[in-house]
Protein backbone atom coordinates (compact mmCIF):
# COMPACT_ATOMS: atom_id res chain seq x y z
CA UNK A 1 0.00 0.00 0.00
CA UNK A 2 2.88 2.23 1.14
CA UNK A 3 4.79 1.70 -2.25
CA UNK A 4 1.27 3.10 -4.22
CA UNK A 5 1.76 6.22 -2.58
CA UNK A 6 4.66 6.74 -2.75
CA UNK A 7 4.71 5.98 -6.53
CA UNK A 8 1.97 8.57 -6.85
CA UNK A 9 3.74 11.33 -4.78
CA UNK A 10 6.74 10.55 -7.60
CA UNK A 11 4.74 11.00 -10.61
CA UNK A 12 2.50 14.02 -9.50
CA UNK A 13 5.46 16.16 -9.31
CA UNK A 14 5.20 19.01 -11.76
CA UNK A 15 9.75 18.34 -12.84
CA UNK A 16 8.56 14.64 -13.66
CA UNK A 17 5.68 15.56 -16.16
CA UNK A 18 7.68 18.40 -17.83
CA UNK A 19 10.22 15.71 -18.23
CA UNK A 20 7.64 13.59 -19.23
CA UNK A 21 6.25 15.57 -22.04
CA UNK A 22 9.07 17.20 -23.22
CA UNK A 23 11.09 14.14 -23.73
CA UNK A 24 13.58 14.31 -26.14
CA UNK A 25 17.12 12.43 -27.14
CA UNK A 26 20.10 15.12 -27.22
CA UNK A 27 22.20 15.57 -30.31
CA UNK A 28 24.67 13.24 -30.92
CA UNK A 29 27.11 15.39 -31.06
CA UNK A 30 30.14 15.93 -28.96
CA UNK A 31 30.92 19.27 -26.46
CA UNK A 32 33.52 21.30 -28.33
CA UNK A 33 35.92 20.84 -25.49
CA UNK A 34 35.81 17.00 -25.99
CA UNK A 35 39.08 15.45 -26.40
CA UNK A 36 38.77 13.82 -29.77
CA UNK A 37 41.28 11.78 -32.35
CA UNK A 38 43.50 14.84 -33.18
CA UNK A 39 43.00 16.36 -36.54
CA UNK A 40 45.26 18.82 -38.59
CA UNK A 41 44.94 22.21 -37.77
CA UNK A 42 47.24 23.25 -40.96
CA UNK A 43 50.20 24.51 -39.74
CA UNK A 44 53.46 23.16 -41.03
CA UNK A 45 54.71 19.93 -39.40
CA UNK A 46 58.73 20.58 -39.29
CA UNK A 47 59.33 16.81 -39.22
CA UNK A 48 60.89 17.01 -35.27
CA UNK A 49 58.74 13.61 -34.51
CA UNK A 50 58.43 14.79 -31.05
CA UNK A 51 54.67 13.50 -31.77
CA UNK A 52 56.05 9.98 -31.92
CA UNK A 53 58.11 9.93 -29.46
CA UNK A 54 55.84 11.08 -26.81
CA UNK A 55 52.94 8.86 -28.32
CA UNK A 56 51.67 5.80 -25.86
CA UNK A 57 50.34 3.57 -27.86
CA UNK A 58 52.06 2.09 -30.24
CA UNK A 59 51.49 2.43 -33.98
CA UNK A 60 49.25 5.26 -33.36
CA UNK A 61 50.94 8.01 -35.06
CA UNK A 62 53.24 8.57 -37.96
CA UNK A 63 54.92 11.40 -39.62
CA UNK A 64 54.40 10.65 -43.35
CA UNK A 65 55.71 12.61 -46.35
CA UNK A 66 52.77 13.92 -48.70
CA UNK A 67 52.74 13.56 -52.94
CA UNK A 68 53.80 16.75 -52.58
CA UNK A 69 56.99 16.07 -50.49
CA UNK A 70 55.62 17.97 -47.11
CA UNK A 71 55.82 16.50 -43.88
CA UNK A 72 52.72 15.43 -42.35
CA UNK A 73 51.50 13.26 -38.84
CA UNK A 74 48.64 10.39 -39.62
CA UNK A 75 46.84 9.46 -36.85
CA UNK A 76 45.82 5.92 -37.12
CA UNK A 77 42.53 5.97 -35.34
CA UNK A 78 42.60 2.24 -34.21
CA UNK A 79 45.33 2.95 -32.62
CA UNK A 80 45.47 6.05 -30.76
CA UNK A 81 43.77 6.51 -26.99
CA UNK A 82 43.03 10.55 -27.64
CA UNK A 83 45.64 11.21 -25.01
CA UNK A 84 46.20 14.17 -26.92
CA UNK A 85 50.19 14.11 -25.74
CA UNK A 86 50.66 14.82 -28.94
CA UNK A 87 48.87 18.03 -29.41
CA UNK A 88 50.57 19.06 -26.26
CA UNK A 89 54.49 18.70 -26.93
CA UNK A 90 53.97 19.50 -30.67
CA UNK A 91 56.10 23.16 -31.44
CA UNK A 92 54.21 23.94 -34.58
CA UNK A 93 51.11 23.33 -33.40
CA UNK A 94 50.11 20.92 -36.50
CA UNK A 95 47.85 18.79 -34.38
CA UNK A 96 44.47 19.86 -32.42
CA UNK A 97 42.13 18.46 -30.47
CA UNK A 98 39.48 19.19 -28.16
CA UNK A 99 40.61 22.66 -26.78
CA UNK A 100 44.12 21.61 -25.48
CA UNK A 101 45.33 23.90 -27.93
CA UNK A 102 43.86 26.98 -26.25
CA UNK A 103 44.46 25.78 -22.97
CA UNK A 104 48.04 25.36 -23.06
CA UNK A 105 48.43 28.31 -24.94
CA UNK A 106 46.70 30.64 -21.98
CA UNK A 107 48.24 27.99 -19.30
CA UNK A 108 51.43 28.73 -21.13
CA UNK A 109 51.82 24.68 -20.05
CA UNK A 110 54.37 22.42 -22.04
CA UNK A 111 56.30 19.34 -21.82
CA UNK A 112 59.73 19.44 -21.67
CA UNK A 113 61.53 15.62 -23.40
CA UNK A 114 65.22 14.99 -23.29
CA UNK A 115 66.81 11.69 -24.17
CA UNK A 116 69.02 9.45 -22.28
CA UNK A 117 70.91 6.84 -23.57
CA UNK A 118 71.44 3.35 -22.45
CA UNK A 119 74.39 0.89 -23.21
CA UNK A 120 74.19 -2.46 -21.84
CA UNK A 121 78.06 -3.32 -22.27
CA UNK A 122 77.64 -7.02 -21.91
CA UNK A 123 75.57 -7.06 -24.90
CA UNK A 124 77.27 -4.78 -27.27
CA UNK A 125 79.74 -6.45 -29.54
CA UNK A 126 80.96 -2.76 -31.01
CA UNK A 127 80.20 -3.11 -34.33
CA UNK A 128 79.36 0.56 -34.22
CA UNK A 129 76.33 0.51 -36.24
CA UNK A 130 74.46 2.55 -33.80
CA UNK A 131 76.71 5.66 -34.31
CA UNK A 132 76.44 5.18 -38.35
CA UNK A 133 73.72 4.98 -38.34
CA UNK A 134 72.80 7.89 -36.21
CA UNK A 135 71.49 10.99 -38.36
CA UNK A 136 72.90 13.58 -36.28
CA UNK A 137 76.38 11.58 -35.91
CA UNK A 138 76.08 11.85 -39.80
CA UNK A 139 75.53 15.30 -39.82
CA UNK A 140 78.45 16.64 -36.70
CA UNK A 141 81.10 14.07 -38.21
CA UNK A 142 80.41 13.20 -41.67
CA UNK A 143 83.62 10.79 -41.74
CA UNK A 144 81.65 8.84 -39.46
CA UNK A 145 80.11 6.95 -42.02
CA UNK A 146 83.34 5.93 -43.67
CA UNK A 147 85.32 4.55 -41.29
CA UNK A 148 83.05 4.05 -37.71
CA UNK A 149 85.47 5.73 -35.25
CA UNK A 150 85.37 9.40 -35.20
CA UNK A 151 88.12 11.50 -34.21
CA UNK A 152 86.08 14.67 -33.74
CA UNK A 153 84.69 14.95 -29.72
CA UNK A 154 81.75 16.64 -30.75
CA UNK A 155 79.86 13.41 -31.86
CA UNK A 156 76.85 11.76 -29.78
CA UNK A 157 78.79 8.42 -29.54
CA UNK A 158 81.44 6.64 -31.03
CA UNK A 159 83.35 3.23 -30.39
CA UNK A 160 86.82 3.83 -28.95
CA UNK A 161 89.14 2.01 -27.33
CA UNK A 162 86.94 -1.13 -28.30
CA UNK A 163 84.21 0.51 -26.31
CA UNK A 164 81.06 2.42 -27.53
CA UNK A 165 81.84 5.56 -25.82
CA UNK A 166 78.47 8.42 -25.14
CA UNK A 167 80.07 11.49 -25.46
CA UNK A 168 76.84 14.10 -25.92
CA UNK A 169 73.58 12.75 -24.75
CA UNK A 170 72.19 15.84 -24.75
CA UNK A 171 72.14 16.22 -28.49
CA UNK A 172 69.91 13.37 -29.52
CA UNK A 173 67.04 13.79 -30.76
CA UNK A 174 65.27 10.61 -29.31
CA UNK A 175 64.65 9.05 -33.07
CA UNK A 176 65.70 5.16 -32.01
CA UNK A 177 67.07 4.57 -35.26
CA UNK A 178 70.50 3.49 -32.93
CA UNK A 179 68.03 1.39 -31.18
CA UNK A 180 66.85 -0.48 -34.30
CA UNK A 181 70.13 -0.91 -36.04
CA UNK A 182 71.73 -2.89 -33.18
CA UNK A 183 71.99 -6.09 -33.86
CA UNK A 184 72.27 -7.09 -29.81
CA UNK A 185 69.25 -4.77 -28.82
CA UNK A 186 72.42 -3.64 -26.75
CA UNK A 187 71.50 0.33 -26.85
CA UNK A 188 67.93 1.62 -25.89
CA UNK A 189 66.66 5.41 -25.64
CA UNK A 190 65.44 6.63 -22.36
CA UNK A 191 62.61 9.34 -22.68
CA UNK A 192 62.51 11.63 -19.82
CA UNK A 193 59.73 13.84 -19.86
CA UNK A 194 58.89 17.10 -17.37
CA UNK A 195 55.48 19.01 -17.57
CA UNK A 196 56.40 22.48 -17.38
CA UNK A 197 54.70 25.66 -17.36
CA UNK A 198 55.80 29.42 -17.72
CA UNK A 199 55.28 31.93 -15.14
CA UNK A 200 54.06 35.42 -16.30
CA UNK B 1 6.80 -34.46 5.08
CA UNK B 2 8.22 -31.47 2.67
CA UNK B 3 11.50 -33.11 1.13
CA UNK B 4 14.75 -30.58 0.50
CA UNK B 5 17.80 -31.02 -1.97
CA UNK B 6 21.18 -29.43 -1.23
CA UNK B 7 22.16 -28.31 -5.12
CA UNK B 8 25.12 -26.50 -5.84
CA UNK B 9 23.56 -23.70 -8.16
CA UNK B 10 26.19 -21.63 -10.57
CA UNK B 11 25.15 -17.87 -11.15
CA UNK B 12 27.37 -16.29 -13.63
CA UNK B 13 29.70 -15.88 -15.28
CA UNK B 14 27.92 -13.58 -17.70
CA UNK B 15 24.44 -12.55 -15.33
CA UNK B 16 22.63 -9.54 -16.62
CA UNK B 17 23.80 -8.18 -13.45
CA UNK B 18 27.36 -8.19 -13.00
CA UNK B 19 29.71 -5.62 -14.50
CA UNK B 20 31.89 -7.82 -15.16
CA UNK B 21 32.70 -11.48 -15.34
CA UNK B 22 32.69 -13.70 -12.20
CA UNK B 23 31.04 -16.85 -11.37
CA UNK B 24 29.28 -17.84 -7.89
CA UNK B 25 29.06 -21.04 -6.97
CA UNK B 26 26.43 -21.41 -3.84
CA UNK B 27 25.25 -24.62 -1.93
CA UNK B 28 21.69 -24.38 -1.64
CA UNK B 29 18.93 -26.41 0.13
CA UNK B 30 15.54 -25.66 -0.98
CA UNK B 31 15.72 -21.71 -1.31
CA UNK B 32 18.25 -20.91 0.83
CA UNK B 33 22.19 -20.11 0.52
CA UNK B 34 24.74 -22.45 2.65
CA UNK B 35 27.64 -20.73 1.39
CA UNK B 36 29.18 -19.63 -1.61
CA UNK B 37 32.35 -19.55 -3.53
CA UNK B 38 33.57 -17.49 -6.06
CA UNK B 39 35.51 -17.85 -9.41
CA UNK B 40 37.92 -15.05 -11.17
CA UNK B 41 40.19 -15.87 -14.25
CA UNK B 42 38.60 -14.72 -17.26
CA UNK B 43 39.53 -11.56 -18.17
CA UNK B 44 43.39 -11.45 -16.74
CA UNK B 45 45.01 -8.40 -18.86
CA UNK B 46 48.69 -8.96 -17.68
CA UNK B 47 49.00 -5.06 -16.93
CA UNK B 48 51.63 -4.84 -14.83
CA UNK B 49 54.42 -6.73 -16.90
CA UNK B 50 53.71 -4.82 -19.54
CA UNK B 51 54.45 -1.21 -17.37
CA UNK B 52 57.61 -2.66 -16.57
CA UNK B 53 60.45 -0.99 -18.59
CA UNK B 54 58.35 1.87 -19.89
CA UNK B 55 58.12 5.61 -18.55
CA UNK B 56 55.54 7.34 -16.29
CA UNK B 57 53.98 9.26 -19.74
CA UNK B 58 52.93 5.26 -21.07
CA UNK B 59 52.77 3.56 -17.28
CA UNK B 60 49.91 6.44 -16.53
CA UNK B 61 47.50 5.42 -19.37
CA UNK B 62 47.80 2.04 -18.65
CA UNK B 63 47.09 2.07 -15.03
CA UNK B 64 44.39 4.07 -15.75
CA UNK B 65 43.13 1.48 -18.41
CA UNK B 66 43.00 -1.53 -15.14
CA UNK B 67 39.35 0.00 -14.28
CA UNK B 68 37.40 1.49 -16.49
CA UNK B 69 34.99 2.51 -13.59
CA UNK B 70 37.59 4.60 -11.15
CA UNK B 71 40.53 5.15 -13.62
CA UNK B 72 41.04 8.37 -11.97
CA UNK B 73 42.34 7.32 -9.30
CA UNK B 74 44.95 4.97 -10.41
CA UNK B 75 46.21 7.64 -12.20
CA UNK B 76 46.35 10.01 -9.17
CA UNK B 77 47.98 7.27 -6.95
CA UNK B 78 50.71 6.10 -9.90
CA UNK B 79 51.10 9.85 -10.25
CA UNK B 80 51.58 10.34 -6.21
CA UNK B 81 54.30 7.30 -6.01
CA UNK B 82 56.53 8.48 -9.04
CA UNK B 83 56.33 12.12 -7.17
CA UNK B 84 57.18 10.71 -3.80
CA UNK B 85 59.86 8.77 -4.92
CA UNK B 86 62.00 11.61 -7.05
CA UNK B 87 60.71 13.99 -4.21
CA UNK B 88 58.60 16.05 -6.52
CA UNK B 89 56.04 19.06 -4.95
CA UNK B 90 53.11 19.83 -6.39
CA UNK B 91 51.76 23.27 -6.56
CA UNK B 92 48.64 24.10 -4.52
CA UNK B 93 46.48 24.90 -7.09
CA UNK B 94 46.67 21.48 -9.06
CA UNK B 95 46.56 19.68 -5.23
CA UNK B 96 42.76 20.81 -5.06
CA UNK B 97 42.57 20.55 -8.78
CA UNK B 98 43.38 16.78 -7.98
CA UNK B 99 40.76 16.60 -4.98
CA UNK B 100 38.38 17.79 -7.36
CA UNK B 101 38.30 15.46 -10.10
CA UNK B 102 38.66 12.42 -7.78
CA UNK B 103 35.84 12.99 -6.22
CA UNK B 104 33.90 13.55 -9.36
CA UNK B 105 35.26 9.92 -10.09
CA UNK B 106 33.90 8.33 -6.88
CA UNK B 107 30.65 9.96 -7.30
CA UNK B 108 30.00 8.68 -10.72
CA UNK B 109 31.42 5.15 -9.39
CA UNK B 110 29.45 5.53 -6.22
CA UNK B 111 26.38 6.38 -8.38
CA UNK B 112 27.43 2.96 -11.06
CA UNK B 113 27.70 0.83 -7.93
CA UNK B 114 24.13 1.92 -6.85
CA UNK B 115 23.16 2.18 -9.76
CA UNK B 116 23.57 -1.61 -10.04
CA UNK B 117 22.19 -2.41 -7.13
CA UNK B 118 18.53 -0.58 -7.75
CA UNK B 119 18.48 -2.59 -10.95
CA UNK B 120 19.59 -5.82 -9.40
CA UNK B 121 16.47 -5.35 -6.86
CA UNK B 122 14.68 -4.71 -9.97
CA UNK B 123 13.77 -1.10 -9.11
CA UNK B 124 14.55 0.25 -12.40
CA UNK B 125 13.16 3.61 -12.24
CA UNK B 126 15.19 4.60 -9.75
CA UNK B 127 18.51 2.42 -11.40
CA UNK B 128 17.50 4.92 -14.12
CA UNK B 129 17.63 8.11 -12.10
CA UNK B 130 20.84 7.10 -10.82
CA UNK B 131 22.52 6.72 -14.21
CA UNK B 132 21.70 9.60 -15.44
CA UNK B 133 23.15 11.14 -12.35
CA UNK B 134 26.42 9.76 -12.78
CA UNK B 135 26.16 11.24 -16.67
CA UNK B 136 26.34 14.52 -14.47
CA UNK B 137 29.10 13.71 -13.13
CA UNK B 138 30.71 12.29 -15.98
CA UNK B 139 29.92 15.13 -17.78
CA UNK B 140 31.96 17.73 -15.58
CA UNK B 141 34.88 15.34 -15.65
CA UNK B 142 34.28 15.64 -19.89
CA UNK B 143 34.37 19.65 -18.94
CA UNK B 144 37.93 19.61 -16.62
CA UNK B 145 39.72 17.12 -18.34
CA UNK B 146 38.09 16.66 -22.00
CA UNK B 147 37.76 13.45 -21.73
CA UNK B 148 34.45 10.71 -19.94
CA UNK B 149 36.20 8.02 -18.31
CA UNK B 150 39.91 7.83 -19.34
CA UNK B 151 40.99 11.53 -18.06
CA UNK B 152 45.01 10.97 -18.17
CA UNK B 153 44.65 14.60 -15.93
CA UNK B 154 47.76 14.09 -13.82
CA UNK B 155 51.40 13.91 -14.45
CA UNK B 156 54.32 14.00 -11.95
CA UNK B 157 54.19 17.72 -10.43
CA UNK B 158 50.99 18.96 -11.54
CA UNK B 159 47.91 18.54 -13.81
CA UNK B 160 47.20 18.70 -17.30
CA UNK B 161 44.61 21.37 -17.68
CA UNK B 162 43.77 24.34 -15.62
CA UNK B 163 40.17 24.63 -14.51
CA UNK B 164 38.77 28.38 -15.92
CA UNK B 165 36.53 30.79 -14.11
CA UNK B 166 33.20 30.14 -16.52
CA UNK B 167 34.09 26.50 -15.59
CA UNK B 168 34.15 26.42 -12.45
CA UNK B 169 31.06 28.48 -12.43
CA UNK B 170 28.83 25.61 -14.60
CA UNK B 171 30.52 22.76 -11.88
CA UNK B 172 29.29 24.59 -8.78
CA UNK B 173 26.28 24.72 -10.72
CA UNK B 174 25.83 21.51 -11.47
CA UNK B 175 26.84 20.47 -7.93
CA UNK B 176 23.86 22.42 -7.08
CA UNK B 177 21.63 20.38 -8.72
CA UNK B 178 22.83 17.15 -8.43
CA UNK B 179 22.31 17.18 -4.29
CA UNK B 180 18.92 18.28 -5.11
CA UNK B 181 18.21 15.11 -7.57
CA UNK B 182 20.43 13.13 -4.76
CA UNK B 183 18.41 14.17 -1.55
CA UNK B 184 14.98 13.14 -3.33
CA UNK B 185 16.83 9.65 -5.05
CA UNK B 186 17.73 9.42 -1.74
CA UNK B 187 14.54 9.42 0.52
CA UNK B 188 12.91 7.06 -2.58
CA UNK B 189 15.88 4.38 -1.02
CA UNK B 190 15.03 5.22 2.49
CA UNK B 191 11.60 5.04 2.30
CA UNK B 192 10.75 3.01 -0.72
CA UNK B 193 9.03 0.17 0.34
CA UNK B 194 10.25 -2.31 -1.81
CA UNK B 195 14.11 -1.69 -1.39
CA UNK B 196 14.10 -1.54 2.75
CA UNK B 197 12.42 -5.29 2.29
CA UNK B 198 15.25 -6.48 -0.11
CA UNK B 199 18.37 -5.08 1.41
CA UNK B 200 17.95 -4.55 5.10
CA UNK B 201 19.36 -7.17 7.13
CA UNK B 202 20.44 -9.17 4.09
CA UNK B 203 23.89 -10.37 3.18
CA UNK B 204 25.44 -9.24 6.78
CA UNK B 205 28.94 -8.30 7.47
CA UNK B 206 29.63 -7.88 11.18
CA UNK B 207 32.28 -6.25 12.25
CA UNK B 208 34.38 -8.92 13.36
CA UNK B 209 34.12 -10.85 9.83
CA UNK B 210 34.66 -7.52 7.82
CA UNK B 211 38.03 -7.10 10.07
CA UNK B 212 38.80 -11.13 9.44
CA UNK B 213 38.26 -10.61 5.67
CA UNK B 214 40.10 -7.29 5.69
CA UNK B 215 37.03 -6.15 3.96
CA UNK B 216 38.14 -2.43 2.81
CA UNK B 217 36.15 0.45 1.65
CA UNK B 218 32.21 1.58 1.64
CA UNK B 219 31.78 -2.35 2.40
CA UNK B 220 33.94 -1.90 5.66
CA UNK B 221 32.47 1.01 6.20
CA UNK B 222 29.13 0.04 6.19
CA UNK B 223 30.32 -2.93 9.11
CA UNK B 224 31.27 -0.01 11.66
CA UNK B 225 35.43 0.21 10.83
CA UNK B 226 36.57 3.52 11.09
CA UNK B 227 38.86 3.15 7.87
CA UNK B 228 39.54 5.64 4.92
CA UNK B 229 43.10 6.45 3.37
CA UNK B 230 41.69 9.54 2.78
CA UNK B 231 42.73 11.04 6.15
CA UNK B 232 46.15 10.27 5.40
CA UNK B 233 46.56 12.35 2.44
CA UNK B 234 47.56 16.10 2.63
CA UNK B 235 45.38 18.06 0.98
CA UNK B 236 42.18 15.99 2.39
CA UNK B 237 43.40 16.47 5.87
CA UNK B 238 43.30 20.57 4.87
CA UNK B 239 39.59 20.25 3.83
CA UNK B 240 38.62 18.89 7.04
CA UNK B 241 37.71 15.12 5.73
CA UNK B 242 35.96 12.24 8.27
CA UNK B 243 35.09 9.03 7.10
CA UNK B 244 31.34 7.86 7.05
CA UNK B 245 30.36 5.20 9.22
CA UNK B 246 27.58 2.86 9.45
CA UNK B 247 26.86 0.05 11.65
CA UNK B 248 24.15 -2.00 10.72
CA UNK B 249 26.28 -4.22 8.49
CA UNK B 250 23.73 -5.19 5.68
CA UNK B 251 23.20 -4.16 2.28
CA UNK B 252 21.12 -1.51 2.67
CA UNK B 253 24.37 0.25 4.97
CA UNK B 254 26.47 -0.39 2.25
CA UNK B 255 24.39 1.43 -0.62
CA UNK B 256 23.39 3.83 1.83
CA UNK B 257 27.42 4.89 2.90
CA UNK B 258 27.66 5.40 -0.65
CA UNK B 259 25.09 7.59 -0.79
CA UNK B 260 26.49 9.31 1.87
CA UNK B 261 29.87 9.33 0.30
CA UNK B 262 28.43 11.03 -2.74
CA UNK B 263 27.04 14.13 -0.33
CA UNK B 264 30.45 14.46 1.16
CA UNK B 265 32.37 14.49 -2.06
CA UNK B 266 29.85 17.36 -3.14
CA UNK B 267 30.78 19.08 -0.15
CA UNK B 268 34.72 18.60 -0.78
CA UNK B 269 34.38 19.93 -4.15
CA UNK B 270 32.31 22.47 -3.17
CA UNK B 271 34.99 23.45 -0.36
CA UNK B 272 37.46 23.17 -2.71
CA UNK B 273 36.08 25.51 -5.75
CA UNK B 274 35.74 28.17 -2.62
CA UNK B 275 39.91 27.57 -1.65
CA UNK B 276 41.21 27.26 -4.62
CA UNK B 277 44.28 29.12 -4.62
CA UNK B 278 45.41 30.83 -7.93
CA UNK B 279 49.02 29.41 -9.21
CA UNK B 280 50.89 27.30 -11.51
CA UNK B 281 49.43 24.27 -12.07
CA UNK B 282 52.60 22.40 -13.13
CA UNK B 283 55.50 22.38 -10.98
CA UNK B 284 57.95 20.71 -13.44
CA UNK B 285 60.20 18.09 -11.90
CA UNK B 286 61.89 15.11 -13.25
CA UNK B 287 61.42 11.23 -12.16
CA UNK B 288 64.44 9.67 -10.63
CA UNK B 289 65.96 6.28 -9.46
CA UNK B 290 63.74 5.10 -6.22
CA UNK B 291 61.33 3.27 -4.67
CA UNK B 292 57.86 3.60 -3.00
CA UNK B 293 54.71 2.19 -1.43
CA UNK B 294 51.70 4.79 -1.63
CA UNK B 295 48.49 3.96 -0.45
CA UNK B 296 45.16 6.00 -2.18
CA UNK B 297 41.56 5.71 -1.53
CA UNK B 298 39.66 4.14 -4.30
CA UNK B 299 35.83 3.87 -4.64
CA UNK B 300 36.09 1.04 -3.82
CA UNK B 301 38.78 0.90 -0.89
CA UNK B 302 42.82 1.44 -0.46
CA UNK B 303 44.76 1.28 -3.43
CA UNK B 304 48.16 0.53 -2.92
CA UNK B 305 51.04 1.07 -5.71
CA UNK B 306 54.64 -0.13 -5.10
CA UNK B 307 56.79 1.33 -7.90
CA UNK B 308 60.39 0.98 -8.82
CA UNK B 309 62.41 3.33 -11.16
CA UNK B 310 65.52 2.97 -12.50
CA UNK B 311 68.10 5.34 -13.28
CA UNK B 312 66.43 7.11 -16.38
CA UNK B 313 63.03 7.02 -14.69
CA UNK B 314 61.78 3.77 -16.16
CA UNK B 315 59.49 1.67 -14.55
CA UNK B 316 61.66 -1.26 -13.40
CA UNK B 317 59.29 -2.65 -10.63
CA UNK B 318 55.75 -2.76 -9.83
CA UNK B 319 53.05 -4.33 -7.72
CA UNK B 320 49.75 -2.98 -7.41
CA UNK B 321 46.89 -3.83 -4.77
CA UNK B 322 43.58 -3.34 -6.01
CA UNK B 323 40.43 -3.31 -3.13
CA UNK B 324 37.73 -5.45 -5.10
CA UNK B 325 39.39 -8.85 -4.15
CA UNK B 326 39.36 -7.96 -0.20
CA UNK B 327 35.68 -7.22 -0.74
CA UNK B 328 35.04 -10.55 -2.85
CA UNK B 329 36.58 -12.66 -0.56
CA UNK B 330 34.08 -10.95 1.82
CA UNK B 331 31.68 -11.47 0.11
CA UNK B 332 32.48 -14.96 -0.47
CA UNK B 333 32.85 -16.29 3.08
CA UNK B 334 30.78 -14.17 4.99
CA UNK B 335 27.90 -12.05 3.42
CA UNK B 336 26.88 -15.22 1.46
CA UNK B 337 26.56 -17.40 4.10
CA UNK B 338 22.83 -18.24 5.29
CA UNK B 339 21.36 -15.76 2.97
CA UNK B 340 17.24 -16.52 2.62
CA UNK B 341 16.59 -16.71 -0.84
CA UNK B 342 18.59 -17.32 -3.92
CA UNK B 343 17.11 -13.82 -5.71
CA UNK B 344 19.50 -12.12 -2.83
CA UNK B 345 22.70 -13.68 -3.94
CA UNK B 346 23.02 -11.76 -6.57
CA UNK B 347 22.24 -7.92 -4.86
CA UNK B 348 24.45 -9.29 -2.68
CA UNK B 349 27.45 -9.26 -4.35
CA UNK B 350 26.81 -6.41 -6.28
CA UNK B 351 26.15 -4.49 -3.06
CA UNK B 352 29.63 -5.41 -2.02
CA UNK B 353 30.35 -3.53 -5.12
CA UNK B 354 32.87 -5.78 -6.54
CA UNK B 355 35.15 -4.70 -9.69
CA UNK B 356 36.46 -7.75 -11.19
CA UNK B 357 38.28 -5.17 -13.82
CA UNK B 358 40.84 -4.48 -10.60
CA UNK B 359 41.67 -8.17 -10.04
CA UNK B 360 42.35 -8.95 -13.28
CA UNK B 361 44.86 -6.34 -14.25
S1 LIG C 1 46.43 11.34 -29.10
FE1 LIG C 1 47.87 10.12 -27.87
S2 LIG C 1 47.61 8.03 -28.64
FE2 LIG C 1 46.71 9.38 -30.18
S3 LIG C 1 48.38 9.75 -31.62
FE3 LIG C 1 48.42 11.43 -30.13
S4 LIG C 1 49.90 10.77 -28.57
FE4 LIG C 1 49.33 8.93 -29.76
S1 LIG D 1 68.12 8.07 -30.82
FE1 LIG D 1 68.59 8.85 -32.84
S2 LIG D 1 69.65 10.80 -32.45
FE2 LIG D 1 69.64 9.67 -30.52
S3 LIG D 1 71.59 8.59 -30.53
FE3 LIG D 1 70.09 7.18 -31.37
S4 LIG D 1 70.21 7.47 -33.57
FE4 LIG D 1 71.23 9.22 -32.62
S1 LIG E 1 74.94 -1.23 -32.65
FE1 LIG E 1 74.66 -2.30 -30.67
S2 LIG E 1 76.34 -3.79 -30.66
FE2 LIG E 1 76.86 -2.32 -32.27
S3 LIG E 1 78.13 -0.80 -31.21
FE3 LIG E 1 76.02 -0.03 -31.09
S4 LIG E 1 75.27 -0.80 -29.14
FE4 LIG E 1 77.11 -1.97 -29.61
Amino acid sequence: MLSVFCYIKEFLRPEWWKKFLFAKTPPLTSPSYFRDYPHLTGNECTHELRCMMICPSPGAIEVLKTDDGRWEPVIYKGHCIRCGLCVEVCPDNVLASGRILEQNETDRTSYLSSYRLNVDDSLCMRCSNCSVACPINKVIDPNLAYNATSSSDDVIMRVKNSKLTILHPEKCTGCKTCEKTCPNGAITVARIVEGDQDEE
Amino acid sequence: MKKTVDVSLPVGPVHPCFKEPARIKCQTTGEKVLSAEIELGYVKKGIERIMVGRPWQEVMFLAERICGICSVIHNMVFIETVEKLSDINVPKRAAYLRVIVNELDRIQSHMLANYSYCYTIEHETLAMYLINLRETAIDQLELITGARITCAYMIPGGVRFDLKENDAEKLSFAMDKMEKDLIRFTNMFESGPLIGLRSKNVGILTREDAILSHAVGPTARASGINADQRTNHPTYQELGFSPIVMDSCDSYARVMVRFKEVFQSIELIRKCLDKLPKGLIRGGGVVTEGEYTWIGEAPRGELTYHVKTDKYGRVAEIAIQTPSIMNIEACAHHMLKNVDSAADVTSTFISSDPCIACNER
